[in-house]
C-alpha cells in the first residue's frame, strides 16, 4: 500500500507547484485511473507515487513506512516493488528481448530464466516477432508495449503506466486492455494516467481527476 | 619523394604525441564530467569550462613556458622542447572540450536512463552502469573531437615543442617550417595529411553518432 500524505511538489527553478497539498491511498489489486488535462499534475503525481521524485513537502507512506527516511537498501527493495513506464518510453540500446530481461538481470536472477520470462512476456503481448529486433527499431506503439511488457515481467505489487495508449493503434490499444484485465488474476495494482478514462472503462475501479495540482475528485467506479 | 621517411615520422609522432594527450587529458575528463552531469547547480562550472574551450592555444603555450623554463616553478623537470611538454600543454587543451562535450552527454543519459534505471529496479551502481553505457558512443565521440583538436593546434607544439627536428616536430609545426622556408609543396602534403586525418575522424564522428542511436 502506497499512501500519500499532503503532498507537494514543484520542479527545480519554477514557482508554481506542480502537486498542491494531494493525499491518497493507492492499494495492490486496484485498477486506479488518473485523469486530467496537460499541466494538471498527472505525471508528477505518478512520479511521487511511485518513488521516482522526492515530494517537497508532505510524506510518502509504504505500508506505513515513512519511504524517504529509510535506508538506502531498504528503498531499493520497496522501489523493486513499483514499476514506473514512462509516457514517451526509454529504451536501452540492444535488442528488445535483452530490454525486457534487463530488470530481472539486475535482480540477480540468471540469464537463461530472466530471457525465459522475457520471452513468454513478448508471447502475451503477441511480439515474438520482435525478439532479436534493436530497440531503436520499434514503432512508437511497439515500444510503448515493450517498455510496459519490461515492467510487468518484474511482478511488482503496483505498475504506474503513464498515457499508455498514447502511441498505440487499435490493435495494440485491444492487447494493452486484454493484459490489463488479465494481470487482474494476478494482484497487481494499476494506476494509470490518461487523458480517456473510457478506454480504460472496462478495467478500472477507481478515478482520481487533478486539476492545476490539486486532486478534485477520487470516486470509485 | 614528397613523401619520404621523415615525413612519415612526422606523422605518426603527431598522431602518438595528440593520441597520448588525449587519453591522458580523457581520464581526469570523464570523471569530472560524471561529477558534474550527476550532480545539481553546476551550471556555472560547466559555463566556465565551455568559455575554456576556444583559449587560445599560443596563450596556453605561452603559460606552459613560464612554467616549464628553467626559471619556471616547473623547471626542475626539464620537460621544455620535450615531446613531454607537448603532450601536458596539448592534454589541457583538449580538457574543457572533452569535458564540455561528454558533459551534455551523460547529462542528459543521467537524466533519462538514471530515472529509468530507478524504475526498474537498480541500484546506484546499477544505475550509474546503466548511465554510463548507454552514453559509449556520445563520450567515445567526444573523445575524438578532442584528439581532432589536438593534433590540429600549432601554438602549444611550436612555444613549448620547439618543432625540434627528429624529436618534438609534428605536422603542423612541420607545415609552419616548410612554407617559411618556401617549400610549399611539402607544406601541402603534410597539409592534406592532416586533413584527410582530420575527415577520417569526422567520418568516425559520424558513425559513432548513428551507433548512438542504436
Amino acid at each position: 500500500m502506497i499512501e500519500l500524505q499532503s503532498i507537494w511538489f514543484r520542479y527545480p527553478r519554477q514557482r508554481s507547484w506542480a502537486l498542491r497539498n494531494v493525499s491518497l491511498v493507492l492499494n495492490r489489486n486496484e485498477y486506479v485511473a488518473v485523469v486530467g488535462p496537460n499541466g494538471s499534475g498527472k505525471t508528477t503525481l505518478l512520479k511521487i507515487a511511485s518513488l521516482i521524485y522526492r515530494p517537497v513537502e508532505g510524506k510518502v507512506l509504504v505500508d506505513n513506512r515513512d519511504f524517504w527516511s529509510i535506508d538506502s537498501d531498504e528503498k531499493l527493495s520497496i522501489r523493486r516493488r513499483v514499476t514506473y513506464v514512462h509516457e514517451k518510453p526509454v529504451l536501452l540500446r540492444g535488442s528488445v528481448l535483452h530490454n525486457i530481461a534487463y530488470g530481472l538481470l539486475i535482480r540477480g536472477i540468471s540469464r537463461e530464466k530472466a530471457l525465459e520470462k522475457a520471452k513468454s512476456m513478448l508471447k502475451i503481448f503477441n511480439l515474438e516477432y520482435l525478439i532479436d529486433r534493436n530497440s531503436r527499431e520499434l514503432s512508437a506503439g511497439e515500444a510503448q508495449l515493450v517498455a510496459i511488457a519490461r515492467a510487468l515481467v518484474l511482478d511488482p505489487d503496483i505498475v504506474f503506466l503513464d498515457e499508455p495508449f498514447a502511441h498505440l493503434d487499435r490493435e495494440k490499444r485491444s492487447i494493452l486492455i486484454e493484459v490489463l484485465k488479465n494481470y487482474r488474476e494476478k494482484g497487481m495494482g494499476f494506476v494509470i494516467a490518461t487523458h480517456n478514462e473510457y478506454m480504460l472503462s472496462s478495467v478500472i475501479d477507481r478515478v482520481l481527476v487533478l486539476e492545476e495540482g490539486v486532486l478534485v475528485e477520487d470516486r470509485k467506479v | 619523394m614528397l613523401f619520404d621517411s621523415e615525413v612519415f615520422e612526422i606523422v605518426t609522432r603527431s598522431i602518438a604525441i595528440s593520441g597520448t594527450a588525449t587519453v591522458i587529458a580523457s581520464l581526469w575528463s570523464l570523471p569530472l564530467s560524471y561529477f558534474l552531469a550527476s550532480r545539481h547547480r553546476t551550471e556555472l562550472a560547466v559555463s566556465i569550462i565551455e568559455a575554456l574551450v576556444g583559449i587560445p592555444t599560443v596563450l596556453i603555450g605561452l603559460l606552459l613556458y613560464f612554467l616549464l623554463s628553467s626559471q619556471g616553478p616547473l623547471g626542475f623537470l626539464h620537460l621544455l622542447y620535450t615531446p613531454q611538454a607537448i603532450v601536458v600543454g596539448q592534454a589541457v587543451l583538449v580538457t574543457p572540450l572533452i569535458v564540455s562535450t561528454s558533459y551534455r552527454v551523460l547529462r542528459n543519459a543521467v537524466e533519462v536512463y538514471g530515472e529509468l534505471a530507478i524504475t526498474l529496479g537498480a541500484s546506484e551502481i546499477q544505475a550509474m552502469t546503466i548511465a554510463l553505457r548507454e552514453s559509449i558512443p556520445g563520450i567515445l565521440a567526444s573523445i575524438v573531437m578532442g584528439f581532432s583538436r589536438a593534433l590540429g593546434e600549432l601554438g602549444i607544439a611550436l612555444i613549448v615543442g620547439g618543432n625540434i627536428k627528429g624529436l618534438t616536430r609534428v605536422m603542423t609545426t612541420a607545415i609552419a617550417l616548410e612554407v617559411s622556408k618556401g617549400e610549399f609543396e611539402k607544406a601541402v602534403m603534410l597539409g592534406l595529411i592532416l586533413v584527410v586525418i582530420v575527415v577520417a575522424i569526422s567520418i568516425t564522428l559520424r558513425i559513432l553518432k548513428r551507433l548512438s542511436t542504436y
